[in-house]
């Protein structure tokens, strides 16, 4: 670019140049990253705490709690934060449950029925993770079906597949050493815990602080416009599914090693806390953008409150009322930031208030 | 449209359809609108105009309800007796076309004339196809259109899109003293169909409405308008009427200060081929030839339908062809926009909001999205301390206002976003610049900007293929001009006699054919 011309075109152009950046912005940013509508969720924790801590002091206040709490809960969270990535490239994959599940069935079949070496299963597994990823890829971007449809039919498929291989039985007579994996302990927290927070923490740098990432999000936010600007959108949902089925088989491997038998009933679970998890997740952190660890945060917050509930003695039915309740509230939140003017809009159609002059002005 | 309204001598005694007076609008960290006094009357068109980020838009979104004024403000309407009209029929006087048209894509253009009629009852009785059909037809041909009512508005051209945001808001007129707000509606008209909707506003103005026309184009402001409001930083700096005004005038006004012309210097020789393309088909265009030089503009006008609003996405891939382009000697592959930015292509789309840029993110992520590899360090990380410091580099070369680059794209001004679209293509170095309406819907100042901006990348030695149907732009830039008709190029004007004249009367093939 030559000099002068561009010297021109900023001197043509009105308006100062440059702005009050600097510390304002910064303080702005503190009370921004403080703010109830940034982080909620973290919030809703405390308060949740709180609340459990008066109600069943003896023990929601316990070490051993909260150790299971970070145990139990890191599947699904794992799942979770592999569903981030197609969901911030504009795909769903209704089919994350049944991923998981397939995972839970193929390894404990690998290991009972064939006898393979531990890793060996477990590379199989993960492979057929990202083979149901690329299955899913084909049927969006070259059958065109809309990823909603086409992930809840692979979801099917997936289901009856697991059907196919267990014969609608439980695989147990796993190797010994296979239940290590799920349950073996360090520092008192067992290894998915761990397991999850590298996998958290890779996909965080890759979606925040790598092009690819970058890509990711410009898919997802508008798919023709990233096209048109070089994103190759369809190699970008490429790898957000086989991303989100390699995590899902891990998740389900897990599982399956947590409790020394493959379960053929297990993967449909996943699918609505984990959904949940996402979407609140992307209330919390980045304004509205899906991220990694607003996910992570959601998914055991989301866990405290089923949790408290089940020790404060409620009905067995309750997970699956809260996380329900939480997918509402969760969208609706993120409904809710998105356009600050609806929501008086909508609050006036609710009370039927009009306003009482023109639009804008006042009475 | 029925001649209810009052006559002459009534209009001018009664009392302004719609009132505003000062009303203020405050966004963080930015007065949008500061104590702005309107008057509408009936059967007058009244302009607003200003530049890009003006207020304009904004009070537009106010009137419309989308936005809340800041305690203080005054809004009135009023029927054509005098009568103040208050509660929720208020807003049902003022009838709106905005910028983005606010069409549902994925219906036909029936069932979008549909939506803006009051249903009867519930809602469950049914719905008669055939005559809605015909309905739709009839309003559509008011406005010299003709084109098949049922296939979804997305499919249909900018220009048609207008057309049924038109007949949509013209629709359910129920009585003759409303007022009727345009937001720039012609942006992606061409001057026929331009001509065509000023005499459908003309016709709403003398059967008893009020016109609000907001436009950037201030030929068609003088000949349409009755009154000139213009808006500067928020605030009402001058209104006159149309006839004490010329277009020189009304640029100082909007831009606060006299503006240069931008001037073409001539070409010192010609470049070296960097576009070739030879027996190009596809869409509207028919076996399509044509040759680009380093360091010139090449004009494409063209009707609608002439296959001008084509060229340049079919060349970038993004649209299906066939025929072969060749980039610098280098044969592109059809339908891959990643592998054209590669050979040194880089395109503008004419749709902004859709495909210009992803308008959820920032500029900074927008600036940098075509080329991220000078950026990419060890284990593919992005250099986020770079990325800011050129972000900021280019905001201040392309003079971005607010100057802010953490803004998502959609909050700024339509020139503004443009500004950011062209800084992300110069960002590249293209050899081969594609342009498709790249000053539509914006302002005079943001329009000599984008210009400037189309010089420098000729002067660095870039070939530009220029697609617009805005003959002035053309005779301003360009070196030569192609003139397209039915998809193939049937003149070519060189720089010495290129004139809006001429361009207009190749453009409908006036003298080659004596019928």
């Amino acid at each position: 670019m030559s000099r002068p011309a561009t010297q021109k075109v900023a001197a043509a152009a009105s308006g100062p140049v440059l702005g009050p950046a600097g510390r304002e912005s910064w303080m702005r940013r503190v009370a921004g990253a403080v703010a109830f509508r940034n982080v909620s969720a973290l919030y809703l924790l405390a308060l949740m705490f709180v609340v459990f801590a008066l109600w069943v002091p003896d023990t929601f206040l316990t070490w051993g709690t909260w150790r299971s709490l970070l145990s139990d809960q890191a599947i699904t969270c794992l799942v979770a934060v592999g569903l981030v990535v197609p969901i911030a490239a504009g795909v769903i994959d209704l089919a994350v449950g049944t991923e998981a599940g397939l995972g839970a069935i193929l390894v404990a079949w690998l290991l009972a029925q064939l006898h393979l070496a531990g890793l060996v299963a477990v590379v199989v597994t993960l492979l057929a993770g990202a083979a149901v990823g690329v299955f899913s890829w084909l049927m969006i971007t070259r059958a065109r079906i809309p990823s909603f449809i086409a992930t809840l039919a692979v979801s099917s498929l997936l289901t009856a597949a697991i059907e196919w291989i267990s014969g609608s039985q439980q695989i147990v007579n796993l190797p010994v050493g296979y239940g290590d994996l799920g349950s073996g302990q360090l520092l008192g927290v067992t290894y998915p815990v761990y397991i999850m927070l590298v996998v958290a923490a890779l996909l965080w740098y890759v979606l925040e602080r790598t092009p690819i990432g970058r890509h990711v999000y410009a898919t997802g936010a508008s798919p023709r416009a990233a096209a048109l600007a070089g994103v190759r959108t369809s190699r970008i949902i490429l790898f957000a599914l086989v991303i989100c089925g390699v995590v899902a088989g891990l998740g389900g491997l897990l599982l399956t090693s947590q409790l020394s038998a493959g379960d053929p009933t297990v993967g449909p679970g996943y699918l609505l806390p984990v959904i949940a998890a996402v979407f609140l997740g992307s209330t919390q952190f980045r304004g509205g953008r899906f991220n990694v660890w607003g996910t992570v945060v959601a998914a055991y917050v989301l866990a405290v409150g089923v949790k408290g509930l089940q020790l404060a003695g409620l009905p067995i039915w309750i997970p699956d009322l809260f996380n329900g309740a939480a997918l509402l509230l969760a969208v609706g939140l993120a409904a809710w930031r998105r356009t600050p003017s609806a929501r008086t809009t909508t609050l006036i159609r609710l009370l039927r208030i009009r306003p009482a002059v023109a639009p804008g002005g006042q009475p | 449209m029925s001649d209810s309204g009052g006559g002459a001598d009534a209009v001018a005694a009664a009392p302004p359809l719609l009132r505003v007076r000062g009303m203020s609008k405050t966004f963080p960290g930015l007065k949008a609108l500061d104590g702005v006094s309107l008057e509408i009357r009936a059967g007058e068109i009244v302009a607003v105009l200003g530049h890009n980020g003006s207020g304009k838009s904004t009070l537009v979104k106010i009137l419309a309800g989308v936005y809340q004024a800041d305690p203080g403000s005054l809004v009135e309407v009023r029927d054509a007796a005098g009568e103040v009209v208050s509660g929720p029929s208020a807003r049902e006087e003022l009838h709106f076309i905005h910028q983005d048209l606010g069409l549902a894509d994925i219906l036909s253009t029936v069932e979008n004339l549909g939506l803006g009629r009051a249903t009867r009852g519930w809602g469950l009785g049914p719905v008669h196809g055939s005559a809605e059909r015909r309905h739709a037809e009839q309003l559509i041909s008011r406005f010299g259109a003709s084109f098949d009512p049922t296939i979804p508005v997305g499919k249909l051209s900018p220009a048609q899109r207008a057309i049924v945001a038109i007949a949509r808001a013209m629709d359910g007129w129920t009585r003759p003293d409303n007022v009727l707000i345009l937001d720039e509606p012609t942006a992606a008209l061409h001057g026929d169909e331009v001509q065509v909707l000023f005499e459908a506003v003309r016709r709403v103005a003398e059967s008893g409405a009020g016109v609000v026309f907001i436009s950037h184009r201030l030929d068609e402001v003088l000949s349409l308008a009755d009154r000139v409001v213009v808006l500067r930083d928020g605030q009402v700096v001058a209104e006159a009427p149309t006839s004490e005004l010329d277009h020189d005038r009304m640029v100082e006004l909007i831009v606060g200060g006299a503006v240069a012309e931008v001037a073409l210097t001539p070409q010192d020789g010609r470049g070296e081929p960097v576009l070739e393309v030879t027996g190009l088909c596809g869409g509207e265009i028919r076996d399509l030839s044509l040759t680009l030089r380093a360091g010139e503009i090449v004009g494409v006008a063209g009707i609608l339908g002439s296959g001008r609003e084509q060229l340049a996405s079919m060349l970038f891939g993004a649209r299906y062809r066939t025929g072969q382009v060749d980039v610098a000697g280098e044969e592109l592959v059809a339908g891959d926009p990643a592998g054209a930015i590669a050979a040194g292509l880089a395109y503008v789309p004419a749709d902004r909001r859709r495909d210009g840029a992803v308008m959820e993110m920032s500029v900074r992520e927008n600036l940098t999205l075509p080329l991220m590899r000078p950026l990419r360090r060890r284990f593919g990380r992005l250099d986020a301390r770079g990325e800011r410091i050129e972000a900021r580099r280019w905001m201040q070369t392309v003079g971005l206002h607010p100057p802010n680059p953490e803004q998502p794209l959609k909050l700024f001004s339509g020139g503004n976003q443009q500004k950011v679209v062209l800084a992300k293509w110069l960002r590249v170095r293209p050899r081969v610049l594609l342009l498709d309406e790249p000053a539509q819907g914006v302002d005079v100042g943001a329009k000599a900007a984008i210009y400037e901006l189309i010089l420098a990348v000729r002067h660095r030695g870039a070939g530009v293929l220029l697609c617009s149907s805005d003959t002035k732009e053309l005779v301003q830039l360009c070196d030569r001009v192609l003139v397209l008709k039915e998809g193939r190029v049937i003149s070519e004007v060189p720089r010495d006699s290129l004139t809006e004249a001429r361009l207009v009367r190749d453009e409908l093939d006036l003298h080659s054919r004596p019928t």
